[in-house]
């Protein structure tokens, strides 16, 4: 069992930042000015990351992948 | 997978050239997956391998636009420093600024690109600490260093900017 009364760690205070956190170490939060700080500081971070948009490359990226790629015939043989 | 790319080079056309070199490598090197690993693991280690050899070859440790991280004297790092606006800006060019040129983006440029592999595939691609550690062939307790390390420092780095 931990007390509520213990400082949240590094993995708790992301779980918190997550909403994953169970509320029985969450309630330390509550008292403890440090912690609130620091796990609000981590939550800003971590959302700025978790929002990042994901990129895809230009037209024609596949075409030119598969124009490279081996492809194996029937026989075995290989053919680009 | 070409997200990471991007960001670990932060040049959209070598991106695409490390994307285009890793899926050749997966399909034509397919037979050398062992299913007992994920599958989107195994590229994305097979592309993060190519981003670091690259950033090895180019002697690339951070793309800072502070100056190389073995600068020590001012001179050094004026010299070694990313000159913004020195020239003519490409369309690509406006892509990657528009792309890149975020705080949280030059705040990641900063990382070391161990922290940068790290916390781009922990919150970015939403990896668990295990699967970070597998496909980064690192021990478990490295990862949780380095994204801890890696978040704190971007912190830092996004404090400096807010005040």
């Amino acid at each position: 069992m931990t007390d509520v009364s213990m400082h949240l760690n590094t993995d708790e205070i992301e779980l918190w930042a997550q909403g994953l956190l169970p509320a029985a170490r969450a309630m330390h939060l509550a008292d403890c000015s440090l912690c609130r700080v620091e796990a609000e500081r981590e939550r800003k971070v971590i959302l700025e990351l978790v929002q990042l948009p994901q990129f895809a490359p230009g037209a024609g990226f596949a075409d030119r992948v598969m124009a490279q790629v081996k492809i194996p015939t029937p026989s075995g043989d290989f053919t680009a | 997978m070409f997200s990471l790319l991007y960001r670990m080079v932060r040049d959209r056309a070598l991106a695409e050239d490390l994307a285009q070199e890793t899926f050749i490598k997966v399909l034509n090197g397919i037979k050398s997956y062992r299913p007992e690993f994920k599958f989107s693991s195994w590229i994305f280690k097979i592309a993060n391998n190519a981003a670091i050899d690259h950033l090895r070859r180019k002697s690339i440790d951070t793309l800072s636009l502070d100056g190389a991280p073995s600068a020590e004297t001012p001179d050094q790092v004026r010299a070694t420093s990313l000159q913004l606006g020195d020239r003519a800006e490409s369309p690509l060019d406006e892509v990657q600024n528009r792309e890149l040129g975020t705080a949280i983006e030059r705040a990641i440029a900063r990382l070391r690109p161990e922290y940068r592999s790290c916390i781009l595939l922990r919150h970015v691609e939403g990896y668990s600490y295990e699967e970070i550690a597998d496909t980064l062939e690192l021990p478990l307790g490295t990862v949780k260093t380095y994204i801890h390390r890696a978040r704190n420092e971007l912190r830092g780095y996004l404090d400096d900017r807010r005040d």
